[in-house]
C-alpha cells in the first residue's frame, strides 16, 4: 500500500507569536518550526498502516528550501522518501495548494492521502476536501479511527462531528484528513534520525508543474486578538448564575 | 565557526523535548518517586528507546554514532524538567571506556545491550581510603585459571542497586610493590565490568542525599569471579582507560546541570511575573529580583557553551589533554552555576522555596553534591593548574 502524506510546516504551538510591526504577517525570528500537530498525527497514521500492510508512505511539502526540515523530521520517524514542491517563498492560497497536491498524487498514484485537518497557523481546513474535488476522489475528514481493507480496496472510517462520532466508508483510492484524537505520533528515535540522513527527497520547481497559481484569497491583514480582561471572582454558584445572566451569557 | 547543532542533532534535541513532554503531566508522580529516591524505569525505559544510550556507541555494535553531544542535549532537555538521571551517565561513560579501550570480544558481548538500555552500568572507582587519588585504591583483582578472582570494597557507589554490572577500577599490581619493581604509580590499574549479582557481592545502603532518585552503597567484593573476557582495554594500564570515562561523566553532569539552571530560570520568572507583595506590581519588578535572574541567564549561556564544545572536543577525538580540560570547565562552571540558579529560585520563591513540592529544597541538594562529585572543583583547579598552566603541583 502506497500512503502519501502532505505536510506543512508550522510554528511551534507552544512558541509565542508575534506580528511584523505593519500587520502583513507573522515575524518569524525566533520562532521554531515544527510538522504541523494535525500532519504529524497523519504521518503517524500512515506509518501504522505500513506496518500493518507493508508499502511506501511518502511526504509531500509544498514550501521553500527551510521544509526540508520537517521532511527530514517525518522521514526520522520512517517515512520512506520525501517530495518538497520549492515555491521560492511565493504565496499560494488554498486552493494552488490543492492543486499542486492534486499534481502530485497524479504522479504518484497513491491508495491513500493521510493529511491533517488543517494547519495550525491559519486554520483554513480546506486542502483535503478540495484536493478529494479536484481528483473527484472519495473523502473522510476529521478522522478519529482509521481501518483499512486493501483487499476490498475499501477503508472504514470514524469521524468526528458535532453530534458525536460518525463512519463512513470509502473506495480507495480516498482522502482522509486527520483529527487530534487519532492517534499519538512517535517520535524520531536516534537510529531513525541517522537512517533518514540516507533517505532520497526529491525538489520540484512549481514552475515546472505548468499550474495556474494565481491566488483567490488574498490576505489583507493580520491582527492579534484583544488582550483578555481581567476577570472577576465569585462567591458560588447563585452569584455565578446571576453574574452570567448580568452578561447576558445565558440562553434563558 | 558555526554555532547551529547539526540536523540529526537538532532531531535529537526535539526527541528529547517530546519524551518529556510525554512524563509532563505526570510530573507530580514522578517528582515524589524521586523524592523516595526510587528509580524511574519508564523514563530509562523511553531514552533506551529513543535510542539515547546507544548515541556514543557505533553502528556495527547496535548503536547510532551520533556522539556524546547527542546525549548531552537530551540530558539538558530531560533537566529542563527538573530530572537527573545518574545511571544514564553512569552507563554512558562505561560505553566510552569499552569503545574507546575495549577488545572486539568485549565490545560484542556489551555494547549492543548497553546501547538498547538492556544493561545498565554503574562506575566503581572511590574507596573509604581512596577516592580522589585513585592510584591508592586496594580493591585487587588476581588472575587465576583464566578467570579475575577480585576482592575489595568501594564505597558512594551510585545506583549499585538498579544497575546489573558495575565497571570496576582494581588494582592488578599492588601500589606498595609499584616502587619496589620501579613501575610508575599509575601502572597497575585494571577494569573491569563486574556482574552486580556475582557470588561474593554484598551491598550496604548508605545515608546519602543529592542523586535523585538513586541510593548510593558501599560494595564489599569477596572472591567474587570475573571472565577474562570482562576486562577493559589492557591489564595494568586501565588509568588510560579510566580517563575515557570520566571525561563523558563530567560533560554529561554539565548538560544536566544546565537544563536543571533552566528549571529553576524559568520557574523563578515565573513566579516572579505573579507574586505581588507591595501594591499591584509583580515582585518580578523589581530589580533585586530580576538582576540575579538576568545574572543566571547569562552565565547560563556561557557554561551551555562549554559544555557543548566539550562534547564535540570528546566527539572529534581532540588530544585527550584538550578534551579534560574542557570537560573540567564544563563540570566547574556547571557546578557554580546550578547552585547560584538554585540558589536565586529559591530566594524569589521566598518561604514557598522551602516547600519540597516546589523542588528546590530537594533539587539544592543536588547542586551542592555537584560541587564535589563526580571530581571537587577544588581537583578541577589543582589539575587546571598543574596541567593546562604548567604551575607545580599543589596536592
Amino acid at each position: 500500500m502506497k500512503i502519501l502524506v502532505p505536510i506543512k510546516r508550522t510554528y511551534d504551538p507552544n512558541s509565542k507569536i508575534k506580528l511584523k510591526t505593519d500587520g502583513s504577517g507573522i515575524d518569524t525570528s525566533n520562532i521554531k518550526f515544527v510538522i504541523n500537530t494535525f500532519d504529524e498525527i497523519a504521518v503517524e497514521e500512515a506509518l501504522r498502516k505500513k506496518e500493518e500492510f507493508g508499502g511506501e508512505v511518502v511526504v509531500v511539502s509544498v514550501g521553500t528550501q527551510e521544509w526540508i526540515e520537517q521532511i527530514r523530521t517525518a522521514l526520522a520517524m520512517g517515512a520512506d522518501r520525501g517530495i518538497l514542491v520549492d515555491t521560492g517563498g511565493k504565496y499560494i492560497d488554498q486552493v494552488g495548494i490543492a492543486k499542486i497536491l492534486a499534481k502530485i498524487v497524479e504522479e504518484e498514484k497513491p491508495d491513500l492521502v493521510i493529511m491533517g485537518k488543517q494547519a495550525i497557523d491559519d486554520d483554513a481546513n480546506q486542502v483535503g476536501q478540495l484536493l478529494a474535488g479536484y481528483l473527484n476522489w472519495p473523502q473522510a475528514t476529521f478522522a478519529y479511527k482509521v481501518e483499512v481493507k486493501p483487499n476490498e480496496k475499501k477503508v472504514t472510517v470514524v469521524r468526528e462531528v458535532d453530534g458525536g462520532l460518525e463512519t463512513v466508508e470509502c473506495e480507495l483510492p480516498a482522502i482522509i484528513t486527520t483529527d487530534l484524537r487519532l492517534n499519538q505520533p512517535r517520535y524520531a528515535s536516534l537510529p531513525g534520525i541517522m537512517k533518514a540522513k540516507q533517505k532520497p527527497v526529491k525538489t520540484i520547481k512549481v514552475e515546472d508543474l505548468g499550474i495556474d497559481l494565481t491566488p483567490k484569497v488574498k490576505i489583507e491583514k493580520l491582527e492579534t486578538p484583544p488582550p483578555r480582561k481581567a476577570g472577576v471572582k465569585v462567591k458560588d454558584v447563585d452569584e455565578f448564575i446571576a453574574k452570567l445572566k448580568e452578561l447576558k451569557a445565558l440562553p434563558f | 565557526m558555526n554555532f547551529a547543532f547539526q540536523p540529526e542533532i537538532e532531531m535529537a534535541k526535539e526527541t528529547a523535548e517530546k519524551i518529556h513532554k510525554k512524563f509532563e503531566g505526570r510530573r507530580k508522580e514522578l517528582f515524589e518517586k524521586i523524592r523516595r529516591n526510587e528509580f524511574v524505569q519508564e523514563i530509562w525505559d523511553e531514552l533506551a528507546k529513543a535510542g539515547f544510550l546507544g548515541s556514543i556507541v557505533p553502528h556495527e555494535y547496535g548503536g547510532t554514532g551520533i556522539g556524546l553531544l547527542g546525549s548531552a542535549v537530551a540530558m539538558e532537555e530531560l533537566a529542563k524538567y527538573g530530572i537527573g538521571n545518574a545511571l544514564f551517565v553512569l552507563t554512558i561513560c562505561a560505553e566510552s571506556c569499552i569503545i574507546r579501550n575495549g577488545s572486539e570480544q568485549i565490545k560484542r558481548k556489551f555494547l549492543p545491550a548497553m546501547a538498547e538500555g538492556k544493561i545498565k552500568c554503574a562506575l566503581g572507582v572511590t574507596e573509604p581510603e581512596a577516592g580522589t587519588n585513585t592510584f591508592r585504591i586496594k580493591t585487587f583483582a588476581e588472575k587465576k585459571n583464566g578467570r579475575y578472582i577480585i576482592n575489595g570494597e568501594k564505597t558512594y557507589i551510585t545506583g549499585a542497586d538498579v544497575a546489573d554490572y558495575i565497571l570496576l577500577v582494581t588494582r592488578t599490581i599492588p601500589y606498595s610493590e609499584l616502587s619496589k619493581k620501579g613501575l610508575p604509580k599509575m601502572y597497575g590499574l585494571s577494569l573491569f565490568m563486574v556482574d552486580l549479582k556475582s557470588k561474593g557481592i554484598k551491598m550496604h545502603k548508605l545515608n546519602t542525599r543529592g542523586i535523585e532518585g538513586m541510593n548510593q552503597f558501599t560494595i564489599f567484593f569477596e572472591d567474587v569471579e570475573v571472565p577474562e573476557e570482562n576486562l577493559v582495554g589492557e591489564e595494568n594500564q586501565g588509568v588510560f582507560v579510566m580517563f575515557n570515562g570520566l571525561n563523558p561523566e563530567r560533560i554529561l553532569a554539565g548538560a544536566s546541570a544546565v537544563g536543571l539552571s533552566e528549571f529553576c530560570l524559568k520557574r523563578a520568572v515565573e513566579y516572579a511575573n505573579q507574586r505581588c507583595v507591595f501594591g499591584e506590581r509583580p515582585i518580578g519588578s523589581y530589580q533585586a529580583i530580576q538582576h540575579p535572574l538576568a545574572d543566571v541567564k547569562i552565565r547560563q549561556e556561557a557554561v551551555r557553551l562549554v559544555v557543548y564544545k566539550s562534547a564535540w572536543a570528546y566527539d572529534n577525538n581532540l588530544p585527550p589533554q584538550e578534551v579534560m580540560f574542557l570537560a573540567n570547565s564544563a563540570k566547574y562552571l556547571a557546578a557554580e552555576l546550578l547552585l547560584q540558579a538554585v540558589d536565586r529560585a529559591i530566594q524569589t520563591y521566598g518561604g514557598a522555596g522551602f516547600v519540597e513540592d516546589n523542588f528546590f529544597i530537594i533539587l539544592w541538594d543536588s547542586a551542592r553534591l555537584l560541587k564535589t562529585a563526580p571530581i571537587s572543583n577544588e581537583m578541577i583547579l589543582n589539575l587546571t593548574a598543574e596541567h593546562v598552566l604548567g604551575l607545580p603541583r599543589s596536592y
